[in-house]
């Protein structure tokens, strides 16, 4: 089974173009979606969720028409969104009950079992019985993969899962994301380049509602190596810098400016290489599609 | 002042003042202002409004109406209020700007003391648009010129300034207070939610006489303290006084402008000027919980991390989803049970339904109350009152609830996981409608303890455990499940939260004038019944079937919203209408499409048949469409008023009652007479419209010349004219078929068990002027002239007739009536033949003596009890199970039939029969030898305490049975003081028998109920008040005012003076025809009894409208050496008399008026007041000092200390005796 996203376009009534013709084949495994903020990840994830309409294009999973089969896409769905609160006043073990009941998992035994096996895969047994309102955001973002593992799912959608975890709850999460079942189309949207270098077998990144780069992140980070030069400038040398190499990053280090440029050659002798690695993956791609703005705001969020 | 201060008062006025909130609310109130000043003003055609007796000789802007309408208007003040002064404190919370104001070289008061006093200036230029509203509707063109007095801006500037502000103050610091120290909006809009609805019950709960000044202090918007203060006041005092700022009036405002100044003070001195973090301590010292949407910190240890990353695969337990029936029906349970149990988790319910228990409580001593007596907690009293008390609550509720349902995955974000689930998109609205229906369930439950809880603390088990389910369960249910499927698809459909309230809240305001506007069917009235009326005798009778129509009906339209809820429900994020409509369109499934044509079939089909009952079977009529054929009756008519026509004489009459039908047919003849000079020609013939005419005939070859149906008007030509003192026989035959049900149900007269037919529905004679409309103002809407409520006292054609009938003087009497064959069937007469035929009882009855043209036949299945008094038969036919006061009815025919006897003269029958009829009138009415009395009245009373509680079916039925004389012997002509005649002369025999049988303490707690309601009465006065020797049937005069008058007549002249005068009269008008007796007949007897040092009383008492202000200002005493002590008393007295609007004159005093001192006795701990010396003295104008000598230590002393004259103030009257030189 796996995931066939064709020409996938979304405009907003306020005329933002969240979509401009996407087109994704997702197979099974971890597939990292890559972009900055209001790239449209968001937009294309909640499209395959059924809680979106394109103005245009198709999307299949196995056999399913995910635009129009919306009752069969969410029967095989695991989905948790970006931001999502729950109801406070409910306990942990209550409400992924009734969570499992509305994945359709009726017979009582089954659901027993389930909660039970989720609630301590994602360690919040111990607290099974504490309302949620009185969780953190770590453990309120694993009781959401509890709900998004309920039912057998054969496509899970993860949407910016680690933003604003701290970093211990960051790495728990992580490695909750990583067990997940080798036997379904697991996307997770992110603007963290680490979450899908460490992750992801299989990755896109995304801009403006185009579709950058597709592929595995290892490929890419072949296809840049020892094509990634890094020198240290100071702050009023870099416009220079930029006008005249293909400037991919940039980033203060001690009050001195750290650019890494992208050739095929050493620029001279004054840049030394560098191992390319999925950040300068990420960079070159936005670079390529000539998005600055993006660049500093990429950069500035890692 | 600081400079700081002031510029946060600028801020927030700046603030609000580019807010389109503020500007909506001033536009808000100043409309309702434009349109209610339209609507009494008499702008709109259908609408017929009256405020504060603006619907009669009241200004629209005189200063009354003004004040009530500021004062009524402020009150939904606290809405606004509760938003602005909540949101002066809660908006840098809710922008998390606090800190940098906290951290801001501000100190506490400048901060708080600015926010609010912006506020408040805000809220004050807002609400300035309730006078400013008003004042500019007085002005419109379009308003009725007559209706208007001269302009005065004093009329809208002092209420402004006495209700709104100090109310808005009030109101502000309780909001601005809880949103300072909750940091919550949610409490501040429940919280005035609460405060109106509470407000608005408490005041209906405070009429008691005895807690008048309690209640107009404790009134925090003082508009019922106003109510209470005014509530006397005469259309002459209401056109040019403004809101009297003294008295109770002024204190009330002082008390509570303290209240909100201590409120105030606590919000600031409670106020932490600091961020608010876990431990911020709220007003209600509790620990706030960690909001569920924030990334706060762990509050405790959780689970351990993983050590280190893992990679291997997640190993899960197999599940089979399997989305079956079975599941579909678990997905709906769970679904259920976590909207319900949001819903009563959530604190703001348990302050709603804490609020509507408290009030349950203030009205369940309520139950079993009626105008003052207590009668016995039956279950229908105790639902009605229960259920009314809680009917605003359980709306706020649903409303609210509604909302927060639709909304409550949203507004926790949870919305994207949910709609994600393979749950059918139905099933959440169904789920959630279930859950609001299962609250319902549950408070109607709660309901029904408190009223059988209520039942069993007044000692009452005879619980009705079916009637309260059938009311609750079936009918109140339905009710509030309908306006819940409402709600629930405004707030889907709408798809804003406040956009949702706002058209829910103007639904039901639309609603509540809907058939002002005369939209009167069910059809369109949505939720609507023909209304309902429960009976101990009849059930919910004649009310189920339509009931059970409109309900089928509305339960169609409901399920058509639904199924439209279903497709517009947002799920997912696309909520403008082009995707909506888009999804909808793919939403449409078979199912679906079969449903809904499954309930538009349901709707089409019971639509049908209501229209087909309502306006083909029954005659769908609007009030305006009443108004209009009377009208055009008048119009059409009136020329033939006073035309020779022949007197009905004798009267025979078959009368089939079908109970179960809800028919009858009345089949006779009337002997007629020509008692004219003149032949008569034609014969003008009045039958109610609702008649279905078999047989009209004279037998003298005549023809029908003119025939109205709609105004039930018909003109014979006789083909041989009846010739002066010539008889005829006139038969009818007429046939009142109940088909099918009306709209609403208004033909309560055969019903299964309990049927009452008035005379009124047979023929009459001749133009009859009493039906013509009588309100001036509605007569100018349809052309007509004023007109004259009653004519002069001496009008010599006018008393050609008695004001009961126009067609008759005293006829022979006999009937046939028939009924089902297990009920008994009665009309006046006596019982000569009972048989059965055909499945049917008849009766024959037959009276021997002439009688008013003035009957009723009743039937139902009723037990009888029997006595007897000399040689008159005493008999009640009572529903069984109404038992209670059967032996003090029988009691009060018999000391009445004594007394009258005694005093007046015989008993013309042998038989008093009482005869008890559903509730759907409650009146009693004495009819020859025959007193239909309704179970809402006596037969539940319940007196259990004889010395404090006035025994009411005693009362009332003396008073029918003293009909037998005042009225049924004599009977005044159809002109000013008639019911003087009858009325008031009933009022004081009546009178007479409960004192020989209570003594004078009751009559006192008697009279002064009687004062009360004049006062009252004559303040309501929509035309003119007339003095009692011309009372034109108005029920203040006569009753309440007479029984007065003829206390204190009797008190000056003896009781035997008295009577005998009244004997007199009554033997010189005994049975007499035209012209009739009237009320200046009596008044010669009077005089005559009257010494003439005494006349002038009877100019008080008859001639006039005669007020006291009597007032004692100062007593002392000094004890003598004899053991007997020296009574100073110092009293004014004042006479006023006051024109037909209440103007009034001073005149001089020169009168016999009561001087009383009491003592005191004590026997154990009761203290008893004993008299010590009571006799009338000579007072004059102006201070009188008066001295008495008495034998015991005197406690109190005054004048007129009984209240016998009519007093607006009875509280000055006496006053404490104290020792002195």
């Amino acid at each position: 089974m796996e995931l066939r996203i064709e020409n996938l376009s979304k405009t907003y009534p306020n005329g933002v173009q969240a979509l401009r013709g996407v087109t994704l084949t997702i197979p099974r495994g971890m597939f990292g979606l890559l972009g900055p903020n209001g790239a449209g990840k968001s937009t294309l994830m909640r499209i395959l969720a059924t809680l979106q309409e394109p103005d245009t294009g198709s999307v299949r999973l196995g056999d399913i028409d995910v635009l129009n089969e919306k009752d069969r896409v969410r029967r095989t769905l695991g989905y948790l969104p970006q931001e999502f609160g729950l109801y406070p006043k409910a306990t942990a073990e209550e409400l992924l009950e009734h969570f499992a009941v509305l994945k359709g998992i009726g017979n009582r035994r089954e659901r027993r079992e389930i909660v039970k096996a989720l609630l301590e895969q994602t360690n919040l047994y111990e607290v099974r019985k504490r309302k949620l309102g009185t969780f953190s955001g770590g453990m309120r973002q694993r009781f959401g993969i509890a709900i998004a593992l309920l039912g057998n799912p054969q496509l899970i959608i993860v949407d910016e899962p680690t933003a604003g975890l701290d970093p211990a709850e960051r790495v728990r999460f992580l490695n909750l994301l990583s067990e997940l079942g080798e036997n379904a189309v697991v996307i997770l949207s992110t603007h963290i380049v680490e979450d899908v270098s460490e992750l992801c077998s299989r990755m896109a990144i995304i801009s403006h509602g185009r579709i950058l780069l597709e592929g595995e992140p290892q490929a890419g980070i072949e296809a840049l190596r020892g094509r990634i030069w890094r020198k240290v400038v100071a702050k009023d040398e870099l416009a220079a810098y930029e006008a005249s190499h293909r400037v991919i990053s940039t980033r203060l280090l001690a009050g001195r400016t750290v650019i890494h440029v992208e050739a095929d050659a050493q620029p001279d002798p004054t840049f030394e290489p560098v191992e390319a690695d999925l950040e300068d993956v990420y960079f070159s791609a936005m670079l390529g599609a000539g998005d600055r703005s993006a660049l500093a705001s990429a950069g500035a969020g890692l | 002042m600081s400079r700081r201060f002031l510029e946060i008062v600028r801020f927030e006025l700046a603030y609000y003042l580019r807010r389109i909130s503020t500007y909506a609310y001033f536009a808000i109130f100043f409309a309702l202002g434009l349109l209610v000043v339209s609507a009494i003003g008499g702008a709109f055609q259908s609408v017929s409004v009256g405020i504060g007796g603006s619907d009669g000789n009241v200004y629209v802007n005189s200063p009354y109406v003004m004040a009530v309408l500021i004062s009524s208007l402020s009150l939904f003040s606290v809405l606004v209020t509760a938003a602005v002064m909540g949101h002066a404190v809660y908006r840098d919370y809710d922008a998390r700007i606090d800190p940098l104001f906290f951290t801001q070289p501000i100190r506490k008061l400048e901060y708080l003391g600015g926010r609010f006093t912006g506020a408040m200036l805000v809220n004050l230029l807002i609400f300035a648009s309730i006078p400013l509203g008003l004042a500019v509707a007085c002005k419109l063109p379009f308003l009725d010129p007559e209706r208007l007095g001269p302009f005065r801006l004093a009329v809208f500037v002092q209420p402004f300034l006495v209700f709104v502000v100090p109310n808005v103050l009030l109101s502000g610091a309780i909001f601005f207070t809880l949103a300072a120290l909750t940091r919550m909006m949610l409490p501040n809009y429940v919280g005035g939610v609460i405060m109106l609805v509470g407000y608005m019950i408490g005041a209906s709960l405070t009429t008691d006489l005895d807690h008048q000044t309690l209640a107009a202090l404790a009134d925090p918007f003082a508009s019922g303290a106003h109510a209470i203060v005014t509530k006397y006041w005469t259309v002459a005092e209401r056109n040019t006084r403004l809101v009297p700022l003294s008295g109770l009036f002024l204190y009330n405002r002082l008390i509570w402008l303290g209240v909100a100044a201590a409120i105030a003070a606590f919000g600031f001195w409670r106020f932490r000027f600091a961020h608010a973090d876990g431990g911020t301590r709220t007003l209600l010292g509790r620990r706030r919980g960690i909001q569920a949407t924030s990334s706060a910190h762990p509050t405790s240890p959780e689970g351990t991390a993983p050590a280190g990353p893992a990679s291997h695969a997640l190993a899960l337990p197999a599940v089979t989803p399997r989305f079956d029936l079975g599941l579909r029906i678990r997905q709906y349970v769970t679904l259920t049970r976590r909207a319900f149990s949001e819903i009563v988790r959530s604190v703001y319910f348990h302050a709603l339904v804490g609020a509507g228990l408290l009030f349950l409580g203030f009205s369940a001593p309520q139950v079993g109350k009626l105008y003052g007596t207590t009668t016995y907690p039956v279950t229908y009293a105790a639902l009605e009152i229960l259920t009314g008390t809680f009917a605003l609550f359980m709306t706020v509720i649903i409303a609210f609830y509604a909302g927060e349902l639709v909304w409550r995955e949203r507004d926790l974000k949870a919305n994207q996981v949910h709609d994600a689930l393979p749950v059918p998109t139905g099933l959440p609205f169904l789920a959630k409608l279930t859950a609001l229906s299962l609250v319902i369930a549950v408070l109607l439950t709660v309901i029904l303890v408190a009223g059988v809880v209520t039942q069993a603390l007044k000692g009452y088990f005879r619980f009705e455990l079916g009637l309260y389910a059938r009311t609750l369960y079936l009918m109140r249910f339905s009710d509030y499940v309908l306006a819940a499927v409402l709600a629930l698809a405004v707030h889907s459909v709408v798809n804003h939260k406040y956009m949702g309230h706002m058209i829910v809240i103007l639904y039901y305001v639309f609603r509540m004038f809907m058939s002002e506007l005369g939209l009167e069917h069910g059809l369109y009235r949505y939720g609507s019944t023909a209304g309902e009326l429960y009976s101990d005798m009849n059930g919910y009778g004649p009310f189920v079937t339509p009931y059970f129509w409109f309900r089928l009906y509305w339960a169609g339209v409901a399920v058509l919203l639904a199924l439209a809820t279903n497709l517009f429900w947002v799920r997912g994020e696309e909520s403008g209408w082009r995707w909506r409509l888009h999804l909808a369109r793919q939403r449409i499934t078979p199912r679906l499409a079969g449903g809904a044509a499954l309930a538009v079939a349901l709707v089409a089909g019971t639509g049908g048949f209501i229209f087909y009952n309502t306006n083909i079977l029954n005659e769908y009529r609007t009030a305006r469409d009443t108004e209009r054929d009377l009208a055009e009756y008048e119009r059409r008519y009136k020329r033939f008023e006073g035309l020779p026509q022949p007197r009905i004489v004798a009267v025979d009459v078959d009368v089939a009652l079908y109970p179960e039908e809800g028919s009858f047919t009345a089949k006779g003849e009337y002997r007629v007479v020509n008692r004219s000079d003149v032949a008569i020609d034609s014969v003008h013939v009045l039958i109610p419209r609702s008649a279905e005419i078999r047989a009209l005939s004279f037998g003298r070859g005549e023809r029908l010349e003119l025939e109205d149906p709609e105004r039930g008007y018909r003109i014979f030509r006789l083909g041989t004219p009846l010739q002066p003192n010539d008889t005829a026989v006139f038969t009818f035959d007429l046939a009142y078929l109940s088909r099918g049900f009306e709209n609403k149900v208004s033909n309560t007269d055969v019903v299964e068990n309990g049927s009452f037919v008035h005379s009124t529905m047979l023929p009459s004679f001749g133009y009859d002027s009493r039906i013509e409309l009588s309100l001036d103002r509605t007569r100018r809407k349809y052309g007509l002239e004023p007109k004259e409520r009653m004519a002069p006292v001496d009008d010599p054609a006018a008393r050609m007739n008695n004001y009961i009938s126009h067609d008759a003087d005293w006829v022979d009497f006999a009937a046939t009536v028939s009924t089902s064959p297990d009920q008994i069937a009665i009309a006046p007469g006596y019982l000569v033949r009972e048989w059965e035929e055909g499945g049917r009882r008849y009766f024959r009855y037959e009276m021997d003596a002439p009688i008013l043209h003035f009957y009723s036949f009743l039937s139902a299945r009723y037990a009888v009890k029997r006595d007897r008094w000399r040689d008159v038969a005493i008999e009640v036919y009572y529903h069984p199970g109404h038992e209670y006061n059967l032996d003090r009815m029988i009691e009060s025919v018999k000391r009445s039939l004594e007394y009258f006897t005694e005093n007046f003269g015989p008993y013309q029958h042998r038989q008093v029969r009482i005869v008890e009829f559903p509730r759907y009138a409650s009146f009693a009415q004495a009819f020859p030898n025959t007193i239909p009395y309704s179970e809402g009245i006596g037969f539940i009373a319940r007196i259990e305490n004889e010395e404090k509680d006035v025994d009411y079916p005693f009362y009332v039925t003396a008073h029918e049975v003293a009909h037998q004389w005042w009225a049924h012997q004599v009977i005044g002509g159809n002109v000013q003081g008639a019911t003087l005649l009858s009325e008031t002369l009933a009022q004081y025999s009546a009178l007479m028998v409960m004192e020989r049988e209570y003594g004078p303490q009751q009559m006192k707690r008697f009279l002064r109920h009687e004062l009360d309601n004049y006062l009252l009465g004559r303040s309501m006065e929509a035309k003119k008040e007339v003095p009692l020797l011309l009372v034109e049937n108005q029920g203040y005069i006569h009753y309440n005012k007479g029984s007065l008058v003829m206390y204190a007549l009797r008190d000056y002249i003896g009781e035997e003076r008295l009577n005998a005068a009244l004997r007199a009269f009554l033997e010189e008008t005994k049975f007499q025809g035209p012209p009739y007796a009237n009320s200046l007949e009596l008044l010669a007897h009077l005089e005559a009894a009257t010494p003439d040092s005494l006349r002038y009383i009877l100019d008080d008492l008859f001639h006039t409208i005669t007020l006291y202000e009597n007032k004692a200002t100062a007593a002392t005493f000094t004890e003598q050496g004899d053991g007997t002590y020296r009574v100073t008393l110092t009293v004014e007295a004042r006479k006023l008399r006051a024109d037909s609007l209440g103007n009034e004159v001073e005149v001089p005093v020169d009168d016999w008026i009561d001087i009383g001192v009491f003592g005191e006795r004590r026997e154990g701990r009761k203290v008893e007041e004993t008299t010590l010396y009571l006799a009338k003295h000579r007072v004059t104008s102006g201070t009188n000092v008066i001295e008495v000598q008495v034998n015991e230590r005197p406690v109190r002393a005054g004048i007129d200390p009984l209240h016998k004259l009519i007093d607006r103030h009875t509280d000055d009257n006496v006053v404490a005796v104290r020792p002195g030189g």
